[in-house]
């Protein structure tokens, strides 16, 4: 008789111990596709919610005195538009979404407006394939903010002058409670050019610039590292880093992080204490028979292949079967949790193969302890016992 | 020939120790019948599984044939077991999800021999087995079970018999069966070493050794 007809003949005789064996295995894999296939799609919805938090560093011209900048919402002064390529080149830096405006408060139909002309965003080298978060104006069009809009009546597709050039409304943007409510946002070459500031600048905004660890070991405070790594490349220009941004963006990823990497591991831990448990219960059960194949003489390898042989079989069940609930359930309960990034939830058939290594291997080390402590005993004292 | 020397067994409990088998000394010859008689707890079946290779003794020596058991790894042991000793129990210790025939066929994992099977349903025959073939211990009579346990025994031809109160859950009808089929065994030229506490043993018997209280108390020729 081969041990894997016994291990069948077995399972066949104790199926409850069987099912509840397989029971905690399919739990544990379930719970872990089910988290991990969801966990990216959290990631994700996660980062788009931090992101529209907004840019976090500003880089303004040299000459800008704090309080007029905080007191004017922008700087006054210019600096290079090519900064915002210089800057692009730069690496080391975890910025991103990089963002050339120029903003200046003009009269326009008898109210203070802010000219806004935006660059569309510039991308660093490696981060190319990331899509722009903010809006791009296009040439020879005009977004209109809601005061403006709505004292002048204007509306979507209007053509509108502006110091002496005409452009057309592609959109009338709604109430924000902020400054931006009596902007102006135009293509930046059209706002320099009936500005007269060609080639001029009076801001480069970023995305990101917290996680930055200088040669990769020694977290530095982000200013100074900004300051230092600017001050070379782009001489007439000083960075304010919005920390309370940054920070509560930095805090919201540890902490999501964290909490998935706490319930993976009470997964696991719960489901390896089950499947131990219960695996010590079969040892207990089988005492009899433990007993009887050492008295018979067949060798402690024997035995325990048995014990690993059954577990690797329901290490094995566990996996096809928990992958399958796994992924059903974040498939079907996924798109209701997160709802922007829902089309991202797709089956990960890389867990399956994970699943199919780790899930028979965790049953193994769960049932290798009491199976090994039965077979290290005389036959007489496990036949003693039963 | 078995030669136990000095053979102490205590057992540690919480409520103390136990000495079960206290300073053994015995010689028993190849091909000898011989029961060991006592009341219970008076360290029978501790002697049985100490001379099978399947309990350290605490101090003492246990050989067969010259080859001291304990000093053998734990694998040298299952091998000499599996080779040499044949192990009837009073409680017939059957696997319960295999049936007759599995359950004899069992004790044929662990030693390589050809024509295995035939002699399963050879033995499966001899004991008068052939209709319970397929059956589960739990649908077998107490005879019928213990008859399966002493094939089982016999599948390896084996040298030496051991059987630990054999007859203590049957009726006398099937004990006399049972005590045959081993005199049977012993009358092929096996050796048989029979713990129990009654006396309707002893007419097969060559010896008869009394134990009280893990000690021998005497030793008589039948």
């Amino acid at each position: 008789m081969t041990i894997l007809g016994l291990i069948f003949k077995e399972i066949r005789h104790r199926k409850i111990n069987f099912m509840l064996g397989s029971l905690a295995a399919v739990t544990a894999v379930a719970l872990f596709v089910a988290f991990v296939t969801t966990g990216s799609a959290y990631r994700r919805e996660t980062r788009r919610i931090m992101r529209d938090m907004g840019q976090n560093l500003r880089i303004i011209p040299k000459e800008t005195s704090i309080d007029e900048f905080w007191s004017v919402g922008f700087s006054e002064h210019t600096m290079p538009e090519e900064y915002v390529n210089r800057f692009a080149s730069l690496k080391g830096f975890s910025y991103t979404h990089l963002t050339a405006t120029l903003q200046k408060k003009v009269l326009w139909r008898g109210m203070n407006v802010i000219l806004t002309g935006i660059l569309p965003e510039v991308l660093p080298l490696d981060k190319r394939n990331q899509k722009p978060m903010t809006f791009s104006v296009e040439p020879d069009t005009v977004y209109l903010g809601f005061e403006p809009a709505r004292s002048s009546g204007i509306k979507k597709g209007d053509k509108i002058d502006i110091l002496g050039k005409t452009f057309t409304v592609v959109e009338c943007l709604s109430l924000t409670g902020s400054s931006d409510d009596i902007r102006i946002y135009g293509h930046l070459h059209d706002i320099q050019n009936i500005l007269n500031l060609e080639g001029r600048i009076n801001e480069i905004k970023a995305l990101e610039c917290l996680c930055i660890i200088e040669s990769g070991k020694v977290p530095i405070d982000p200013l100074v590292l900004a300051e230092t790594q600017l001050e070379k490349i782009l001489p007439e220009a000083k960075v304010i880093l919005l920390q309370g941004i940054a920070e509560i963006r930095q805090k919201q990823r540890a902490a999501m992080e964290g909490y998935l990497a706490f319930l993976m591991t009470v997964i696991v831990v719960v489901c390896g204490a089950w499947i131990g448990a219960l695996a010590m219960t079969n040892v207990r059960d089988r005492q009899q028979e433990i007993g009887i194949m050492r008295a018979l003489g067949y060798g402690s390898g024997k035995i325990t292949l048995l014990f690993l042989g059954k577990s690797v079989i329901i290490g094995l069940l566990g996996a096809v079967l928990g992958y399958l609930i796994g992924t059903t359930l974040a498939l079907n309960f996924g798109p209701d949790i997160f709802k922007v990034t829902a089309k991202a939830i797709r089956p990960e058939y890389i867990l399956l193969a994970y699943s199919f290594v780790a899930a028979p291997a965790f049953a193994c080390v769960s049932s290798f302890i009491p199976a090994a402590y039965a077979v290290s005993r005389d036959p007489a004292v496990t036949l003693r016992e039963e | 020939m078995i030669c136990i020397e000095n053979v102490v067994k205590t057992y540690r409990t919480r409520r103390g120790d136990v000495k079960a088998l206290n300073d053994i000394n015995l010689r028993i010859e190849k091909g000898e019948f011989v029961v060991i008689c006592g009341p219970s707890g008076s360290g029978k079946t501790t002697l049985l599984m100490t001379i099978a290779a399947m309990l350290h003794p605490t101090s003492g020596i246990v050989s067969v044939e010259a080859n001291n058991l304990y000093a053998m790894n734990v694998q040298a042991r299952a091998k000499y077991r599996a080779e040499n000793i044949g192990f009837v129990f009073q409680m017939f210790h059957l696997v319960p999800y295999l049936n007759v025939l599995e359950n004899v066929l069992l004790a044929g994992g662990t030693v390589a021999s050809k024509n295995k099977n035939a002699k399963v349903l050879e033995l499966i025959e001899q004991f008068g087995l052939a209709g319970r073939s397929y059956h589960k211990p739990a649908e077998l009579s107490a005879g019928e079970r213990q008859r399966t346990a002493i094939a089982r025994a016999l599948l390896n031809n084996p040298r030496i018999v051991l059987a630990d109160e054999p007859t203590g859950n049957l009726d006398t009808e099937n004990a006399t069966s049972v005590l045959e089929y081993i005199s049977q065994f012993h009358k092929a030229g096996g050796t048989v070493i029979l713990a129990t506490h009654g006396v309707e043993a002893e007419r097969f018997a060559d010896r008869t050794i009394n134990l009280h209280n893990g000690s021998v108390t005497d030793s008589d020729k039948s």
